[in-house]
Formats: C-alpha cells, structure tokens, sequence
C-alpha cells in the first residue's frame, strides 16, 4: 500500500484504543473502527487490515471476550466485550504510555537556557 | 482457552473470522451506499480498505498457530515421508527399536511390580520389614521369638506399630464342608499397622491377644466361597481347627497379607500360640524363633534410627538371656516393599541390566545405520542449505526423524510387552512376590517414553554431529556422490562400543548358564519321579497326640496296601522344598553352652521315608517300627551332617542333644544309628545342608506331609488317596496333593527364567553387534569400491584386497573384545554372588565368549571383504 500516513502510531496503540474503546461498551469489529475514528475526529484510520488481527491475538491472550450476537441493523455479528484481563491490561498500558508521553514532552520541550 | 482446546477449535475459529469479515465488508459497503456511492464502487472502496481478505483471514489463522508444535508436525509429516521412501531402512530401524524396548519394558515392568511400586497400604514408606540378624549366619534375616519380639515391641520408641505373623495351616469348618486354608498368625494391631478398614466388622483388639480367645477376620474369598458372602457371619462362631473362633471382620477384597501373597484365607490371633499344646507355649520360648515382623515407623524416623534403637533392645536382651539370645544382638529394619522382594531382586536387576545392553547395542546399529543413509543424502541437505535452511534447521529435521523412529519402535515395543509379559508370567509362577501384579502402568509407559526420548539421542545425535560438522556446499560441487565421508571414525567406535557390550553379555550370560547347568546337573539325593506328597491336617484338639500317631500309622498302612503304591511315609518338611527348620544340638563327647552349640537342619520321618524318596542307607541302619516312644532315642543324619560335625570319625553310634522338645523329660540324648544319602532340602543352594532325621514316633509334632512312591504315573493315585483318608475321617481335607517331580519344575523355574532370558538377550545382542560389524563394513567397501579398483588395476593383488578389509574388521573386533574383556570381568564380580560353583572369572566360559564372538564376527567381515576382493576394476572406474 502506497498510503504514507502512518495509522499505526507505535506497537500497542491499536490494542489499547480498542481496549479503551470496548471499557465504555461491547461492540463488533465495525463499530470499533466507526468508534475510534469518530471519537479521534478523524485523526485516527483504523485499518480493517491491521484490526482483525489484533482482535485475534487479543481473544487467544484472553484480553477480551467475543460472542455472536445481532446488531442494531439486523446483522449477525461478532461482538467483543473487555475481560477483567483486558481491564487490567489496559490501565497497565495506559499507565506505561503516560509515562512515555512525560518523557516525550519533556525531551521535545524547549531547552532551558 | 488453553492450546489444546485451540488445535481442535481451530476450524471453527477460521470460519467464524471469515464471517466476521464478510459481515464487516457487507456492513462497509452499505454504508458507503448510503452516502450514495454505486454498489459497485463501495464494494471495490471496501475492498481496498481492508486489503487482500485471504491474506488477512491468513494472518488471523497466524494468531492462533501454536507455532513449535506445528513446525515439528510438520517435520514429523516430512520425516515419515522420508522414512515411507526407504522402506528397508525402516523397517530394520524400527524392529530393532521395538525388540530393544519392549524387552525393556518387559523386565522394568516386572522389576515395578516386584519391587519399586509401593504396597497398596497406607503411607508405604513408612512400612518397614524388621528381622534378627544371627550373628552366626549374618548374611539372612532371622526371625523372632514370641518373648523377643513383646520386648521389642514394649521398649521401642520408634514404631507406631510392630506386628509379627507367622503361617500355618488351618481346617475350617462351620459351612457344608471342611476346608483347609492358608493362615497367618498375627499379632493384634494388624489392620491398623496397614491403615486397612476391614471390609465388614472390625479388626483384631488387644486382649485377644490373651490365652483362651480365639478371633478370626476372613478373606473376602473364603468369605464368598464358604459362607455365601452373609454379612450375618461377623459375630457368628465358626470352627477353625475343632475350636470355635468369632468371626470378628472381614478383609477388603483383593487384601493380601502377607503383601502379595494372595492365598491365605484366614487371620487369626496369637491367643492361639499362647495356648499351643508344649508344655511351655511358644509364645514363652525365646529360644523358639519363628515369626516374621513387620512395622510402621512414626513419622520423621528413619530406617536407619529404628535399627539404631531396636540394636540398643537386642543388645540388652542378650545380655540379659546369653543361652538364647547371645548371637541375636543385631537386628535389621528395611523399606518393607524391597525386602519382601527379597532374592528375586539381584536376578532382576541383573536382568535390567542385560537388557539395558541390548538397547545401548541397538542403538549404536541404528545410528550407523542413520550415519549411512545421512551419507547417502549428503546432496538433500546442501540443496536444502543452498535454498536457505540453516544448519540448525536441517539438524532439528534429523532429530525429528530419529524421534519419529523411536515413538513407532516405542509403540510398537509396549505393545510387544504387554503381549509377552502375558506369557511369560505363568512361568514364573508365584516363586517371585507380587510378580503376577505385573502391569503396564504409568510408571513403565514413563520409563518406555524415557527410553524412547534417551533413544533418540542416543541414535540420533551421531548423524547430527555429522551434518553439523559437514560442509554442504562441497557436497553440493562434487554431486554429492564421492563426497568426502569423515563419519569413518565415528561408525568404528560404535562397532567397537557394540562388540565390547556384545561381550561382556555374552560372558554373563555364558556364566549363569554354566551355573545353572552346574544345578542341574547336581545330584539331588532322591529320586523325585513318581512320588506323590500331600497333606492332612490334624486338629490339635480332636487329634491328642496318641490318637495323631495312631491316626498316621492306619493311614500308612492302607496306603500301603492300595494297588500300585510302592512305599508311604511321613515327611515334615517335604524335601525340596528349601522349607527348613534349623535346631542347636549339644555333642555328648565336647559339650558346649548353648549360645555356642552347633546347630542344623531337623527333619521328623516315619520308617518307610529313605525308601519312599529313594534317599540311600549309606551307614548303619534305618529307623523302624520299633523305634517309638518305649524304645531309646535315636536319630540318623546324612552324609552332609557327618562330615561337618564328625569329620574324620565314625558318627553312627554317637550321642548328640537336640535342642527340639515336645513333652516332658525332653530334650533326651540321642544316638545316631544310620547315615544316609544328601537328599535335598533345597534345590537352588550350592551344597547339601546337614540334616538330622528324627523318628516320628518319638517326636510327633503336627503338620507332616504324607510321600507316597507309585508304581506308574503318581497322579493317579489321588483319588485313591482322597477315599482312603476320608474313610479314615470325612472331616479332614486333603491339600497340597503334588508330585516331587512338579516341585523340582517350579522350584527351577525361578531359576530358569532368568537363564533363559539372559541367554536370549545375550543371543540378540550378538547378532546386533554381528550385523552392526557388516553394516560398517559393506558400507565401507561400497564407499570405497573406486579405490580398491584403482588399486587392482595398478597390480594390487584379490588377497591384498581382501586382508585391506579383514584388518580393518580385526582392529575392531579386537578393540572391542580388549574393552569388553575389562567389562565382563567387572560385570562377573557383580553378578558372583548368583553363581553356584561357577568362579565368576572363569578363564574357560571367558575364552569361550570372545571365541564365539570373534567366530561371529569373522562370518559377519568375511562376505563384504569378498566383494572388495571382487571388485571389477573397469566396472568399478567407468561407473564414476
């Protein structure tokens, strides 16, 4: 793919966007990607590509659950919920990004005289 | 979800992530098309967003691989591949694999059974064997005496339990018929000691321990058999031996005590041994030592410090009774499932041993032969390395393909096992405790898969060392066909390694086998053929001792007189049966204190028995009629006897004391009359004991066997002998009704079997090694088969040739033999204790071992030296 823009910010990012995403509320693959993209104004392209995979490691480490179920459109999906596992995962990460932002920001902060 | 449930889940997973993406595209492209965009162009907008589907649903199926295990399927699918493609190779591989660990199976499974599993009672470790030690015959375990072992059991601190058991014979009655069984004597506390609830009822208490009570618990099969299984039999009174016993509990199904022994059907108390009919009752006598003592040890003790304590009590007791326990000072406590496995052990492990060898021997035929085929597929692998597989990658395909070989040789070896472990065990018979518990359990199958494992890399790594060392792109320049094979070396040390095993099992086997045929040949002192034994047990209480005599002498006489018997008398042991009662004796011309007397094997017999086991009157004469109760006290011995305590003197006429009493004024001094011939005792010991027969009249104790000598086969006899004794009384069972001859087979089977199968062991290992030896040299000349024509062609002459590859096979075979020789002297040490006059570095079996193997091995280089002899030498160049 020729596209240059860069969806995928860094390893991990994906899985704890879905996972932050699922904490709020089940849902199935599509809706994920509606979501996140929605909720980052659009900052943020979820690549089907690179979703369905991270969904299936995510299930097979127990991070999150996934049940067939029916849309509100009528469609048989597969909806994914959090784990306590996930749960857990996620406040982790979100704990190791923040630190990892500090750390950016203060790298990437002017140089004081 | 564990990995497990994944494998088997997987398809499932895969569809429904293939749904899952179908519904998402569908759902994608409708929205697209609401936003008005023509289906066609949503669907191709859908498509490109998420990619190449196939791909994807590929990389979701990534996810769930369990990567390793599928790589090595993978290698497992290549190798069998691989493995279908030479089906020779194959199939020699794989029987060699399977004959090597069945037989391995087979004995470790019996060597489980006999002596490793744990009794099936609570904490079994904890259960220990306890005995005396003699310090006169240190080398046994001797028993305890009533006194002795109270004394034990009062002043020991480290036992939670300490029971002794004695056997006997007992008649029950109290169902439609009386039957003789199997008993045990016990002391109180037996069902606690096993931590074993009986099945109904309770178990023994203490005071009925005390004279005058009598308490019996049942087998479940005499409980079944006798009584119909009626739970209304506990508290009932039944009568064992004409007295009246309460029938207190009874056993678990399949509850054997002694362990193993499954054939005792009743358990009954000492009381009865503190009522026994001597003037002092045995349970008074230390110097009457005949009980068998097991123990529980409290927790947190060891063996080692229950010994420690007992040998303190033995001393004291020793010192406090010198004239019966002064030799007694020692005792002996060992892990209870290992001491009763007893004798049996040392042929076992033995037997493990050979066995083991013959799976080293294998194995090292397997790996020349991997080395070989490794060779052949030098140019697979440098394709394999030109087109990017690491060498670690081609070694973990070797690896995988020697694995492969050893779990089919593995599987098929088990299965081998289970199938001759079926018939072989009714040879053994019950001579070796708890060897019919024999069984494939999760022990064997681990120690099966152990060997499988040990296998593979015992095989496989000669061939992986050789591609790990090798270089594949030479092979790949030269076509692989004349590529350089260094494993020269290697496949001669392992010809060496096998020859040197092949003689030191060949050289143990050769000495067992010459010491068994030293027993056979050993002259019994009998003539066992057509003589019939059997037993009638006496109740003490309806048969006084008058009315026993009177009872023996009528049945006698009508044996005597049926059609076809030659001779009856009785015998108590039966001879050959290694049963043996051993008394002290004071020599009237040098008397001794007592702890100092000689002491020998007893035998009590009636007039007729010399003649009925055709035993002969070397000296003197025989007992007769006369000799009773009115007349003097006599005795004969045998040659053994006279040799030993008369050496060089006349024995017959003198006076000795044996230390055996029944009644008042006993012991009496007795005058030796006669001297006979060794009949055996036991069969398996080196030499004949020293036995002195006592009259039966004068000493009449109880449980005599009758011997009855046949004009024609003797199994005839018994129904004869069933009306004749129960004409004399319906109530009194036969039992025991055997022929000499039958004793002699069981008693040499525990003997033979491990002869036998040391023999065959030792027969596969030779040709192991001799096909081994041809392999390495057949391949060699192939190998080689340029070079020696290149020599023929330049003038080399066939013989040279031929003497190029017949040294070759010599520095091996001598290699081998020099190296084995250290072996089997080593292994002869280990294994002298087994021998009976066999010395175990005998010269002549240990030339005779490596004639046979060098013979062996001459046959084996002689056919590919001929054909590097006949090589054609234009043939042999043009074919390059």
């Amino acid at each position: 793919m020729k596209n240059t823009e860069r969806k995928d910010l860094f390893p991990g990012a994906l899985e704890m966007m879905v996972l932050q995403t699922l904490s709020g509320q089940p849902l199935h693959g599509y809706a994920l990607v509606q979501h996140i993209q929605r909720n980052s104004n659009d900052l943020l392209q979820v690549e089907e590509g690179s979703l369905y995979p991270a969904l299936q490691r995510m299930l097979k480490s127990g991070l999150v659950k996934a049940d067939w179920g029916v849309s509100s459109t009528g469609r048989r999906v597969r909806i994914y919920e959090i784990s306590e596992a996930g749960a857990k995962h996620l406040a982790q990460e979100v704990r190791s990004f923040e630190r990892m932002l500090e750390g950016i920001r203060l790298v990437l902060s002017p140089v004081k005289p | 979800m564990n990995w497990i449930q994944q494998l088997f889940s997987r398809r499932q997973l895969d569809r429904d992530l293939a749904e899952e993406i179908r519904q998402h595209m569908e759902e994608k492209v409708e929205e697209l098309m609401a936003g008005g965009l023509p289906r066609k162009d949503a669907e191709l907008a859908a498509r490109r967003a998420f990619g190449n589907p196939a791909s994807l649903e590929e990389q979701g199926r990534d996810v769930w691989r369990w990567a390793a295990v599928e790589d090595f399927l993978t290698d497992v699918r290549f190798a069998l591949r691989q493995l279908r493609k030479s089906p020779s190779f194959t199939l020699a591989c794989i029987l060699t694999l399977a004959l090597g660990i069945g037989a391995n199976t087979v004995v470790f499974s019996v060597v489980n059974a006999v002596v490793l599993r744990p009794l099936p009672f609570a904490q079994p470790e904890r259960l220990a064997v306890v005995g005396a030690i003699d310090a006169r015959r240190p080398e046994e375990i001797s028993d305890f005496s009533y006194p002795n072992f109270f004394d034990l059991r009062k002043d020991n601190t480290v036992f939670e339990h300490l029971v002794s058991f004695r056997s006997t014979d007992a008649t029950l009655t109290g169902s439609s018929r009386p039957v003789h069984v199997r008993a045990q004597i016990v002391s109180w506390d037996l069902f606690p000691l096993l931590g074993i609830q009986p099945a109904l009822g309770r178990g023994f208490v203490r005071q009925e321990e005390e004279s005058g009570q009598r308490a019996v618990v049942l087998s479940h099969e005499v409980w079944r058999d006798e009584f119909g299984g009626d739970p209304g039999i506990v508290g009932r009174s039944v009568t064992v031996d004409s007295q009246p016993h309460t029938v207190v509990g009874i056993a678990p199904r399949d509850f054997a005590f002694p362990p193993g022994d499954r054939t005792v059907g009743v358990w009954l108390t000492l009381g009865r041994d503190a009522d026994s009919s001597t003037i002092t009752p045995i349970t008074k006598q230390r110097g009457a030592r005949l009980l068998s003592a097991l123990a529980r040890l409290k927790p947190g003790v060891s063996m080692r410090q229950a010994r420690a304590q007992l040998d303190v009590v033995a001393a004291s007791l020793a010192r406090a009774y010198p004239d019966s326990n002064k030799n007694m000072a020692k005792t002996q406590v060992l892990p209870a499932a290992s001491a009763l496995a007893g004798e049996a052990k040392g042929p076992l492990f033995l037997l493990l041993g050979a066995v083991g060898l013959v799976l080293l021997i294998a194995c090292a035929n397997i790996a020349n032969l991997l080395l070989s085929r490794t060779a052949e597929r030098s140019r697979e692998f440098a394709l394999r390395a030109a087109i990017g597989a690491g060498q670690g990658r081609i070694v973990r395909q070797l690896i995988t393909e020697s694995l492969t070989l050893s779990v089919i040789g593995c599987g098929l070896g088990i299965a081998a096992a289970m199938w001759t472990a079926q018939f072989l065990l009714p040879l053994v018979g019950d001579a070796v405790p708890r060897i019919q518990e024999t069984s494939i359990d999760g022990r064997v199958l681990g120690f099966s898969v152990a060997l499988a494992i040990l296998t593979t890399v015992l095989f496989g790594l000669a061939p992986a060392i050789r591609v790990a060392k090798s270089d594949f792109q030479a092979g790949l320049r030269e076509g692989g066909r004349s590529v350089t094979d260094n494993s020269d070396g290697l496949r001669g040390a392992l010809c060496v390694g096998q020859i040197a095993l092949g003689l030191v099992l060949l050289s143990a086997a050769s000495l067992l086998i010459a010491s068994f045929v030293q027993l056979l040949r050993r002259d019994l002192g009998l003539q066992p053929e057509r003589v019939l034994s059997f037993s009638v047990d006496l109740p003490g209480k309806a048969y006084p001792k008058p009315r026993q005599l009177s009872f023996h002498s009528e049945l006698l006489d009508r044996l005597a007189s049926l059609p076809g018997v030659e001779a009856a008398a009785l015998a108590m042991p039966l001879p050959l049966t290694g049963s043996q009662m051993h008394i002290a004796f004071n020599i009237q011309e040098r008397p001794a204190r007592p702890s100092e007397r000689p002491s020998s094997d007893m035998a009590l017999v009636t007039p007729g028995y010399f003649k009925t086991i055709g035993a002969p009157l070397l000296q003197g004469r025989g007992f007769t009629e006369r000799d009773d109760d009115s007349a003097p006290p006599v005795l004969v011995v045998n040659r053994a006897f006279a040799d030993r305590f008369f050496p060089g003197e006349d024995a017959v006429g003198k006076w000795i004391q044996p230390g055996a009493s029944t009644g008042p004024g006993d012991p009496k001094m007795r005058q030796i009359i006669g001297i006979v011939g060794n009949a055996r005792q036991s069969m398996l010991k080196a030499a004949a004991d020293p036995i002195y027969y006592f009259p039966y009249k004068q000493l009449p104790w109880c449980c005599a066997s009758v011997v009855v000598r046949s004009a024609a086969a003797p199994g005839l006899l018994e129904p004869e002998i069933r009306r004749t004794v129960s004409a004399l009384d319906k109530q009194l069972p036969v039992f025991d009704v055997v022929t000499l001859d039958t004793i002699l087979t069981k008693g040499f089977a525990q003997a033979r079997v491990p002869v036998y199968l040391l023999g065959g062991f030792a027969g596969i290992a030779l040709l192991l090694t001799v096909v081994g030896l041809y392999g390495v040299l057949a391949y060699s000349v192939v190998r080689r088969t340029r070079e020696f024509g290149v020599r023929i062609a330049l003038g080399a002459s066939r013989h040279e040739v031929l003497g190029l590859v017949l040294r070759r096979a010599t520095r091996l075979v001598l290699t081998g033999i020099v190296l084995g020789l250290a072996g089997a002297l080593a292994v002869g040490r280990l294994i002298s204790q087994l021998l009976i006059g066999v010395s175990s570095t005998s010269p002549l079996l240990l030339t005779a071992a490596c004639v046979v193997l060098a013979l062996t091995a001459a046959s084996a280089a002689y056919f590919p030296a001929r054909r590097a002899a006949s090589i054609d030498p234009v043939r042999a160049l043009r074919a390059e």
